[in-house]
């Protein structure tokens, strides 16, 4: 048969696209940064049954399913002004602590985690997966595989299915755990903590202990003073499922705490020209523009941001750690990018942590996990920390429960204007007097790495990747280089 | 042969869901106890979950090529796509890399993988139906597995 060969096109708004447009110096003047969007989400849903909401959220992508589904659960529960029972708030963090820990191990050992313990100026080839393999051994590697295994058996146990849960129902869940798989959750978790351990030593001595890399971790380069916000508990403490979103300023301090249903009193987006994704930003500090600082609105989510947001983690382990990183980033709030790597792997333990304690508690296993709903709804608003940062989901509808209007924040948006602040400060420090560094293209993609961006159009569609495409021009708008991956 | 018909894509994300489609007409026939039909909206290493087991796999998916025509069908290999076995994602490896990960921790991979791609035209706007070239592609899709099937 004829051999056909795979020509990955360049589809519009189908791939990441960035311009960088030079001055007459040849130093940047300025770089854009386009992401692919999903159009019509809103639409699709609005005449809908909101209790359908939680089965069909999972489905806007494939990579971060549970947490839709939570969210929606959620916010579901705010609609129909019922509070679920203490056994299903278990049962559901449980499942969440899982989902958080799986996709983090996934995004550390298959993606972020090839360019530190490979190394970012090995060859492409060897900066992926197997390349890690190579370096721990196949034991090592086959943890990682076990892992996921283990931890996607608990979401499939609570949640009916791993890739879309099915479980949750405003005001509790569907399903009873049962003593059997309560256990089978114990030894999970077990197991997804000493991993967690291995996880950090391995960044210790790879990462840490290698000056180059800690130099690049530590240094300028992706480096920016802005906002963060996370959950946090009644303690300040990170929390995934649950609690107040609380945002400290560039130095660190509160700036506000806020419950997640007020979030249009604190959160605004502001719209550019040259790209259909919004940009967030706090509404009272007002937008000024890809710009950092205390003036600036822009401020981060995900795993740096929540470890910046909250006064600490609440199990021992990923306490420690968390005290460790703050000592060796020099305190406070830590402002570099690449940092994040480090923040996911403390959150994989805490989350792991807090999977033993819930799964060891046993109320878990209580009868009592659903309180049905009375009230007549009109207006719901949840939100949980997703992998990639804060998720919103806020549904209105009519006395029947039938969708009139649906607004989602995803937690990529949040991070989009340090995506491209991040972006432009890489540029500015490869790009000199018309020479571009052939280290641009990778050192770009770090810095997307680190925020784990969820682009769901990419995921799909074969060869099952985004491509990412550079374009560099003049001041008059011509082109002088174009690098590529993933685009022919 | 034991054998996995697997559709995957996203079913209201337009032509995107092409794939699942395709399974489940192929779902609809007559069960053989050798063929087993399932779908999944997950890519890259997940696919290793299900595949993993199966001496035959045939893998029905959306694609976007450069000259390519809406509705048309494409018979490949995994070696077709190993030009793009390395490139990163923002989150998932692709196909090549999850299916060489598995032969390199000696988990049972299948000895052959065929994968029927269907041209798509509109992946980014949410709804439930294909487009209409694509709809139209989908009983020839389905023969084609077919006939892969009956071997």
């Amino acid at each position: 048969m004829k051999k056909i060969t795979i020509d990955p096109i360049t589809r519009l708004e189908g791939h990441g696209r960035i311009e960088i447009f030079l001055n007459d110096a040849g130093d940047v003047d300025k770089a854009y940064l386009q992401i692919p969007e999903l159009r019509g989400f809103e639409k699709f849903c609005e005449g809908r049954p909101a209790e359908e909401m939680p089965r069909i959220t999972p489905r806007i992508c494939g990579v971060c399913p549970t947490a839709h589904h939570t969210c929606s659960t959620k916010a579901l529960d705010d609609l129909f002004k019922v509070e679920p029972t203490p056994a299903a708030k278990k049962i559901r963090e449980l499942m969440y602590c899982a989902f958080q820990a799986e996709d983090h191990i996934f995004h550390f050992f298959f993606l972020a985690g090839p360019d530190f313990v490979v190394g970012p100026t090995a060859p492409a080839a060897e900066r992926n997966i197997l390349g890690i393999i190579g370096k721990v051994g196949l034991e090592n590697g086959g943890k990682v595989i076990e892992v996921r295994k283990r931890l996607r058996g608990v979401i499939q146990t609570i949640g009916g299915k791993v890739i879309h849960p099915v479980c949750g129902l405003p005001g509790g869940v569907s399903k009873t755990i049962t003593e059997e798989e309560r256990k089978e959750f114990i030894e999970a978790a077990e197991y997804s903590v000493g991993f967690s351990k291995w996880a950090l030593e391995l960044f210790d001595s790879v990462v840490l202990k290698n000056k180059e890399y800690l130099d690049l971790v530590a240094g300028d380069i992706y480096k920016h003073r802005t906002y963060y916000m996370g959950l946090v508990d009644r303690n300040n403490k990170v929390n995934f499922y649950d609690g107040d979103l609380r945002v400290v300023d560039p130095n660190g301090k509160e700036y506000v705490k806020f419950k997640g249903r007020d979030y249009l009193d604190h959160i605004k987006e502001h719209v550019e020209p040259w790209n259909y994704m919004k940009f967030c930003y706090l509404k009272n500090v007002g937008w000024k523009g890809f710009t950092d600082g205390e003036d600036s609105g822009v401020y981060r989510v995900a795993p740096l941001a929540r470890l910046n947001a909250a006064d600490g983690m609440a199990t021992p382990l990923a306490q420690e750690a968390y005290e460790k990183m703050y000592e060796v980033l020099g305190g406070k709030p830590v402002h570099n990018t690449l940092a994040f790597n480090w923040a996911r792997l403390i959150e994989t333990l805490y989350a792991s942590e807090r999977m033993l304690e819930l799964a060891r508690d046993p109320e878990l296993t209580s009868p009592d996990i659903v309180n049905l709903p009375t009230e007549t709804p009109k207006e719901g608003i949840g939100v949980v920390e997703a992998p990639r940062g804060t998720l919103f989901h806020h549904y209105q509808t009519d006395e029947r429960g039938i969708l009139t209007k649906v607004n989602l924040i995803v937690a990529t948006t949040n991070n989009m204007a340090p995506m491209v602040m991040s972006v432009d400060k890489a540029a500015r420090s490869l790009i000199h007097k018309g020479e571009v560094s052939d280290g641009l293209l990778n050192m770009i993609e770090m810095a997307f790495r680190a925020y784990d961006p969820c682009m769901a159009c990419g995921t799909h569609t074969l060869p099952g990747q985004m491509p990412l495409e550079i374009i560099i021009r003049d001041p008059e708008g011509n082109e002088v280089k174009r690098l590529s991956r993933g685009i022919s | 042969m034991k054998t996995l018909v697997l559709g995957l894509g996203n079913p209201i994300l337009s032509d995107d869901g092409v794939g699942i489609k395709v399974a489940q007409e192929i779902g609809k026939r007559p069960k053989d106890p050798q063929i087993t039909v399932a779908e999944t909206s997950e890519a890259g290493i997940s696919l290793l979950d299900f595949v993993v087991g199966y001496d035959q796999v045939i893998i029905i998916d959306a694609i976007q090529t450069k000259e390519g025509k809406a509705g048309q069908i494409y018979r490949l290999k995994p070696d077709d796509f190993s030009s793009a076995k390395y490139f990163s994602s923002p989150h998932q490896i692709n196909l090549v890399t999850a299916l060489e990960l598995g032969k390199k921790i000696n988990l049972p991979m299948p000895s052959k993988i065929t994968i029927f791609a269907v041209e798509v035209k509109d992946v980014t706007n949410f709804s439930e139906k294909c487009t209409h070239e694509v709809e139209q592609a989908i009983p020839k899709a389905v023969k084609m597995v077919l006939r892969e099937l009956s071997g």
